[in-house]
């Protein structure tokens, strides 16, 4: 049976499907034509393509090109206009021979939004969600659409937290947080849940989003809504869209300047050195002599600034070509993009090719609606994976190198290591930037089809097969100049996966009794994911001159797997409402995972909402101002299998050995499995209200939602003497809560229009119970043991000593506590928290700050002044902390072994010099401290970023032959960051690359580039 | 008619669904399921093979604990410096390690690794249905490994949580503390066991595998621990007759020609070369951290970042008499200038027999038993001795000693004086029981020098805390930059400290004296 469950089957049922659809088509006649007319839509552009039927004989005709139409038809006969997105029109046949038609667009259609399986109108939708139209979005010289989100909805908060071009961006919706498995929400694209990676989607190709936040909106994605779902809908041409479009964008990417860390000076760094020296001299008895290169800092100026020459104002640019046509049985649409954006850091950067095309037919009287979508695209990736962000990344080298090395020699080679006396020996940068070879190249193909048949009245089915093809390779080579032994490696590798999903379902309208309305849907799906990768490593290479595996004369290391997981599930919903004003839905999904416990494969997802439409009551009628009230309240349950494919079940490892002087292979467990691991449960509770005043100009939105996740999923650590680390677990159980405000409003709309958009989220968190011993931490060295969670605190609060100034003198040394012989006159003092006289790891530290905000908002402006506009969309964050590891971990060494910020020259050097109080002394054996997380690392984390400003100008081409319509526009993204946080991106606060890394630390990834881009839209005629 | 169809796509669901148990029920495919192995003699030898692994990680930590503690070696000091990773090292040596020093605690994850390993290995193979003699030698190594570590661990940390069957669940890690006559007990259970299942080596060079022998000498040394000497005696009277014997040349025992010799009672295998990362790099961890090590090591690499540990100590070669050979064979002496960044300028490669430094240049000394020909940098093809004929002999003389019977322990110890200095050259004659105890842990000393005996010696004949003691009032007269809370040497400091990480897991683990 096993064998029936792939994509053939589902074929079958197509084919099956399609034949019987045959049977039931309705074929047209033509007959002597004595009424003729044109038909318009309602700014009077001709509609071709227009069904006009003889009502009851099946006679009928269509208009052609020029809207113009002609039919047999007598007095006394009923003319029926029909058109996909229009209103029918009826129209008894007098004794005119000319009748002309002006169609009003489908109210149906403008109100509808797209909810899960399906769409819905918006007025009867009980969840919480948000809509937004992607061509709102457009003018952002962005090349992911998610950054294209930021500040746009409350309660989502996007951040990128690296730079590195077509990467890095983190969503998390409602504050959830999912410590193991990845905070990202669902995406499902037309219909598609997509595996993995959303980075080569192009932005030009998306209609519509809809966020879903509740459950009761996502709890039709079951196990995989746990952290939100984002609905995406690709542009299907519309009748009267034809047309062909154009779109670019050039711009140019630069840091912003005024964050980069201000570091020492070759003048500077050298005279530290030699101040370092005399003080060790002074207090040390050192007897060495001071090295020649310290001895006169003033013969160096600024010496070779790395950022300067590692960084970069980089193009970026984009070309959208979009060919929609849409008769009136089928609509084209052809998207094809081409977008390149380099790196701010030198020799990086990433190309995207994509190709849209969705197709969709309508057949047999409107019943059967067919269609496929194939969107092919390619990436290429240069030096982009570099390993540029976090502890020991490059992006940290650029400002440890020495500002007394220039990057390049004079004869044109690299110096390997730029290290000054006493620095730890790093490799030079700059080479690494220069030399490095890594070439990431991602072909993907999603593709889907559907089938939708109307059987009955109300009744159809509705198949959904879809394909999600990916291909990565890998080639990437490091000359021998950059590796600490010398030997060049080179690395080929390979990642294939596909994923199949394929869906059926009913779904049933019926108004009955005039005021029932019900809508109900059942349904069916299975999905697959399967990828097999392989990789090889080569070293011993002749020279750096052919760098590929191929010159290798040592293949070092070889690897090659498979990995699979599937799921299969059923779902159903009841949507019921009485005159549209009293609203019930009820949802339930059951899935069965291949990645959970063996005992715990399948999990229930259901959940319940209502809605009053409360401006429709009888005794709302006096409110004349009031346009809209509406009370919804939801309870559902979510889950998440967002985490590795064969977690739960023991794996065996590879730990091979040496026997009769031969490799020998050895094999056994190397990780525990969990067979009674189970569905994380996420329990949630909305309640909200909509309301519309002043004919809709000003619409409000307020949600509260209360989330238990229960069964929580993250790596347990147990003790190591166990001969394991951890085990996936279901840990405990985390809370969150908070309140959700959007408001919309035309505020002006006359000649100036001014639309406004404020929204604004308030998320809390509290972990209420965690397995023994009550408390997970990042790991076991005081020196990045930078936060806790543990029961009763909130997540990932910091976790440190308390920094109180440094030992004035030997009075206040005397009195104090103290770390060991590390402490002395002029070195940290932190507080003795258990009051034991003594400092230590253990006793005296504890929670330090916070990283969840108190609030998170967006402020959206779009003004038009005759051809003139102009959008403002501003994001902003404040109150959460920020634990800035990347200065104080390193910037901040006073041993001399790594370049520091130039304020650490006012640092503690004797009583009567005692600095500025931040920095102690460089006595050796009295540093370590501050390398250890104290609260002197911490900084608020609020910000206000002006996301996006464009300003655009719409020529009046009514004569032109070749344009309908021409815009341009100049825009600037990140245009401001107003912030005080010192590091370069406060985005961090609420994101990480890797959830089990912590929120809120910055460990050096790079900023996010501020953008100037000038653009054009063009539609041709 | 279309209503059929409607029960057609019915029927079609419901087929689905028929069989969607399969459909779920994945396992990886791309190796062999947990389930299913550990059926086959191979898949036993491929389990138990997995088991001497972790030595290895053990034994990159394991030189910290048991060398670079005692007065055999310290390390060079590296003050531009300072991250976490040195001070741990350091602190290890200075006596002021607290129990978040991730160096011990790697000795403590390491030998509990093994265990792990070998826990399966025995609790699966008792209900296979494989023959009785291949049970035997798989079970026989799992024991002997599984003991090896426990007598490690116990000798380092006290009693501790005693782990005997394959953890499956979380609540399976969190384990009490042990006292330390229980960790005993079942040491010697499973060295006895491993004794009476393992053969005796088939041939010479030997396999690698533990052996009869690694058994025997294992619980022997456990016996001295216990100063149960007879017992220890007579386990050591056995090791000649299973083929064991001293090699001619002390510097060839430990050369990569002559692994596996019948020296070797255990060593822990390495393997040279770019292929399966099966190499060992002891050389480039004991050189002086220098940006150039070829004129010691023939191959260029800068060991700035791994180097400068495990220094022999100015006491320990002084420790050699004259003429001793051994002085020679296992240290060198890396001569040259320390630059700004506390790197070594290696200028020669010199000998320490008679050894002055040149002018202007200081000699670094460095361990040279590990240092033999090899073609790439950090890749080297030396094994490690654990226990090895030399030993035994040393270990018998001292047995006997304490028994009174000096005659036999002066043959045994002369036995390895003789290679040392020449047959009949420098003969031991006193049957003082006193003098004659000195003299051959003063034997020990320079016989196994580096090979991580010194430590567990000194604490196992009571000396440590007055040696060291003695040795750190030296040191820091000529060291000042030492730390005055350094070398303060209690007996608490016999024992190294629990980790903070599993303490924090497991609140029932105490933790020992003297450590917070």
């Amino acid at each position: 049976m096993k064998k029936l469950l792939n994509p053939f089957f589902t074929l079958k049922f197509f084919v099956l499907s399609a034949l019987m659809i045959f049977y039931s088509f309705t074929t047209f006649s033509q007959g002597a034509a004595n009424v003729s007319g044109k038909v318009t839509d309602e700014k009077g552009e001709p509609l071709p393509g227009v069904t006009i039927i003889i009502k009851g004989t099946g006679q009928g005709a269509q208009t052609d090109i020029s809207g113009n139409y002609a039919v047999p038809a007598t007095a006394g006969a009923t003319l029926v206009f029909s058109f996909v997105g229009f209103e029918e029109k009826e129209i008894l046949v007098g004794n005119e021979s000319l009748i002309n038609v002006a169609l009003a667009p489908s109210s149906k259609y403008l109100d509808e939004v797209v909810v899960s399986y399906g769409r819905q109108r918006e007025r009867e939708v009980t969840g919480s969600i948000a809509q937004i139209t992607a061509s709102e979005l457009q003018d952002m010289p962005v090349n992911q659409f998610a950054q294209q989100l930021q500040g746009k909805v409350a309660g989502v908060q996007i951040a990128q937290s690296t730079g590195q071009p077509g990467r890095g961006m983190e969503f998390r919706i409602r504050g959830a947080a999912s410590l193991f498995a990845s905070n990202q929400p669902l995406f499902v694209i037309d219909g598609i849940p997509i595996t993995g990676s959303i980075n080569n989607i192009n932005p030009a190709e998306i209609e519509t989003f809809t966020v879903l936040k509740d459950a009761s909106a996502s709890a039709l994605y079951g196990s995989r809504a746990a952290n939100g779902v984002i609905l995406i809908t690709t542009k299907h041409a519309k009748p009267g869209d034809s047309k062909i479009e154009f779109n670019s964008y050039y711009g140019i990417q630069k840091l912003p300047e005024n964050k980069v860390p201000e570091m020492m000076t070759a003048q500077g760094f050298a005279q530290f050195m030699k101040e370092r020296w005399e003080d060790r001299v002074k207090y040390e008895g050192l007897k060495t002599p001071l090295e020649a290169e310290y001895q006169n800092p003033e013969q160096y100026g600024e010496g070779t600034n790395w950022f300067k020459h590692l960084t970069q104002t980089a193009p970026i640019q984009s070309y959208d070509l979009t060919i929609q046509s849409a008769r009136e049985r089928s609509s084209s649409t052809v998207i094809a993009g081409y977008q390149s954006q380099e790196g701010v850091l030198i020799n990086t950067g990433t190309q995207l090719f994509s190709l849209r095309l969705n197709q969709d037919l309508t057949l047999s009287n409107n019943k059967l609606k067919v269609g496929f979508g194939l969107a092919p695209s390619y990436r290429k990736d240069h030096n982009n994976r570099l390993a540029t962000d976090g502890v020991g990344g490059l992006f940290e080298r650029i400002f440890e190198a020495s500002p007394l090395f220039a990057p390049v020699n004079p004869d044109g080679t690299y110096p390997k290591f730029v290290s000054s006396p006493g620095m730890v020996q790093y490799i030079n940068p700059y080479a690494q930037f220069k030399l490095s070879q890594d070439d990431y190249k991602t072909t993907r193909i999603l593709g889907n089809t559907y089938l939708n048949y109307e059987f009955l009245e109300g009744l159809s089915l509705n198949t959904n097969l879809a394909l999600d093809k990916g291909a990565e390779t890998r080639t990437q080579f490091t000359p021998s100049l950059l590796t600490s032994n010398n030997v060049a490696t080179g690395l080929s590798s390979s990642v294939d996966n596909y994923s199949w999903t394929a869906e059926a379902n009913l779904t049933y309208n019926k108004t009955f009794l005039n005021d029932h309305n019900i809508e109900a849907l059942a349904g069916y799906s299975a999905q697959r994911y399967e990828s097999v990768s392989n990789s090889v490593t080569g070293t011993g290479f002749p020279s750096d001159d052919v760098p590929y595996v191929n010159a290798a004369t040592v293949i070092s290391a070889g690897a090659g797997g498979t990995t699979q997981y599937s799921l299969l599930s059923m779902l159903g919903r009841l949507n019921y409402n009485f005159k549209g004003k009293y609203l019930l839905s009820g949802a339930v999904r059951r899935d069965g995972s291949s990645r959970f416990g063996a005992n715990r494969k399948y999990g229930t997802f259901p959940s319940v909402s209502a809605g009053w439409v409360v401006s429709d009551e009888s005794f709302m009628q006096g409110y004349d101002f009031l346009d809209l009230l509406k009370v919804r309240a939801s309870y559902g349950v979510t889950g998440n299998n967002n985490f590795g494919n064969f977690e739960a079940i023991s794996t065996l490892g590879e730990f091979n050995y040496v026997l009769n002087g031969q490799l020998v292979p050895g094999s056994t467990i190397n990780s525990l499995g969990n067979s009674e691991l189970a569905w994380e449960r996420n329990k949630q509770f909305d309640i909200g209200f909509d309301l519309a005043v002043l004919n809709n100009r000003l619409s409000f939105t307020y949600d509260y939602y209360h989330r238990i996740s229960d069964g929580l999923i993250q790596n347990r650590p147990i003790p190591r003497a166990s001969g394991f680390s951890t085990i996936l677990y279901n840990i405990g159980v985390f809370e969150f809560w908070g309140h959700e405000l959007g408001l919309n409003s035309s505020i002006l709309t006359g000649k100036l229009k001014w639309n406004s958009n404020f929204n604004m989220s308030f998320d809390r968190n509290l972990i209420k119970s965690l397995v023994d011993p009550g408390f997970i931490r990042r790991n076991n060295t005081v020196t990045s043991d930078y936060y806790r969670n543990q029961e009763g605190h909130h997540l990932g609060e910091f976790y440190g000593f308390i920094f109180e100034g440094l030992y004035k003198d030997e009075e206040d040394l005397t009195k104090s506590a103290k770390y060991g012989s590390a402490s002395d006159v002029g070195t940290i003092k932190v507080r003795d928290i258990n009051g034991d006289g003594k400092i230590d790891d253990v006793n005296d530290r504890t929670f330090i700050g916070d990283p969840t905000p108190d609030f998170n908002f967006g402020f959206s402006n779009d003004f038009r002044f005759k051809n003139f506009d102009l959008s403002i969309t501003m994001a902003g964050s404040v109150g959460g902390k920020i634990l800035n590891a990347a200065k104080w971990a390193y910037r901040t060494n006073l041993d001399g072994s790594r370049v520091m910020v130039a304020a650490a020259a006012d640092r503690w050097r004797s009583p009567e010099n005692p600095g500025s109080g931040i920095y102690p002394r460089t006595k050796t054996g009295t540093t370590a401290m501050g390398r250890q997380v104290n609260s002197q690392w911490l900084e608020d984390g609020s910000y206000l970023t002006a996301k996006n400003i464009s300003l655009g100008y719409t020529f009046g081409l009514k004569d032109n032959l070749l344009l309908k319509s021409l815009r341009v526009y100049g825009s600037v993204q990140q245009a401001f960051v107003l912030t005080r946080y010192s590091g370069m991106n406060p985005e961090i606060n609420f994101s990480g690359l890797d959830p089990t890394q912590g929120i809120g630390l910055d460990e050096n990834s790079y900023p996010v580039p501020r953008t100037f881009a000038i653009g054009i839209s063009t539609t041709f005629k | 008619m279309k209503k059929i169809y409607i029960l057609a796509s019915i029927i079609g669901l419901t087929v689905v669904s028929s069989c969607k148990d399969d459909f779920i029920d994945l396992v990886p495919e791309d190796q062999v399921s947990a389930v299913t192995f550990y059926q086959t003699e191979a898949q036993f030898n491929q389990a138990v093979t997995t088991a001497y692994v972790p030595l290895r990680d053990l034994l990159v930590n394991d030189y910290f604990t048991a060398e670079m503690r005692s007065d055999n070696t310290h390390y060079q000091p590296y003050p531009s410096n300072r991250g976490t990773a040195y001070l741990y090292r350091e602190s290890i040596a200075d006596f002021t390690d607290n129990p978040t020093n991730s160096y011990t605690n790697a000795v403590y994850f390491h030998c509990y690794n093994g265990i792990a390993k070998a826990n399966i290995v025995i609790q699966r193979i008792a209900s296979s249905d494989l023959s009785e003699s291949v049970k035997n030698n798989i079970d026989g190594q799992a024991k002997f490994l599984r003991a090896f570590n426990y007598f490690k661990l116990v000798r380092y940390f006290g009693g501790v949580p005693l782990f005997l069957k394959e953890v499956t669940t979380a609540e399976d890690a969190f384990l009490p503390r042990s006292t330390t006559e229980e960790v005993y007990t079942q040491i010697i259970a499973d060295a006895q066991d491993a004794i009476n299942k393992l053969a005796a080596p088939a041939k010479f060079p030997q396999t690698g595998q533990a052996t009869k022998g690694a058994a025997t000498m294992l619980l022997a040394e456990v016996y001295m621990t216990q100063k149960k000497y007879a017992e220890a005696e007579a386990l050591l009277t056995t090791l000649p007759a299973m083929g064991y014997g001293l090699l001619p040349n002390y510097a060839d025992v430990f050369s990569t020609a002559n692994k596996n010799s019948k020296e070797s009672i255990f060593e822990v295998q390495y393997l040279e070369g770019l292929q399966g990362g099966q190499q060992s790099n002891f050389i480039y961890l004991f050189l002086p951290r220098t940006s150039n090590t070829n004129l010691i090591t023939g191959v260029a690499t800068n060991n700035s970042g791994t180097g400068g540990w495990n220094t022999p100590t100015q006491d320990l070669i002084n420790a050699y008499e004259p003429n001793d050979k051994r002085k020679d064979a296992s240290i060198g002496i890396a001569e040259g200038t320390y630059n700004a960044s506390d790197l070594l300028v290696i200028s020669a490669n010199k000998s320490i027999v008679n050894y002055t430094p040149a002018a202007g240049k200081i000699g670094v000394p460095y361990i040279k038993k590990y240092l033999h020909p090899h073609t790439n940098p950090n890749n080297t093809n030396d094994n490690w001795p654990i226990y090895r004929y030399a030993d035994a002999l040393l270990l018998l003389a001292e047995a006997q000693n304490e028994q009174g019977k000096s005659g036999l322990a002066l043959t045994n110890l002369n036995q390895v004086r003789d290679r040392a200095f020449g047959a009949g050259v420098a003969p031991v004659t006193t049957t003082d029981q006193a003098a004659l105890r000195d003299i051959i842990a003063h034997e020990r000393r320079v016989e196994l020098a580096f090979e991580n005996h010194r430590w567990h010696d000194l604490v196992r004949t009571g000396k440590a805390v007055e040696v060291m003691n003695a040795y750190g009032t030296k040191l820091k007269q000529q060291n000042p930059s030492l730390s005055p809370d350094s070398y303060n040497v209690t007996a608490d400091r016999l024992l190294y400290p629990i980790p903070q990480s599993e303490r924090e897991l497991n609140p029932a683990l105490t933790q020992n004296q003297g450590y917070f």
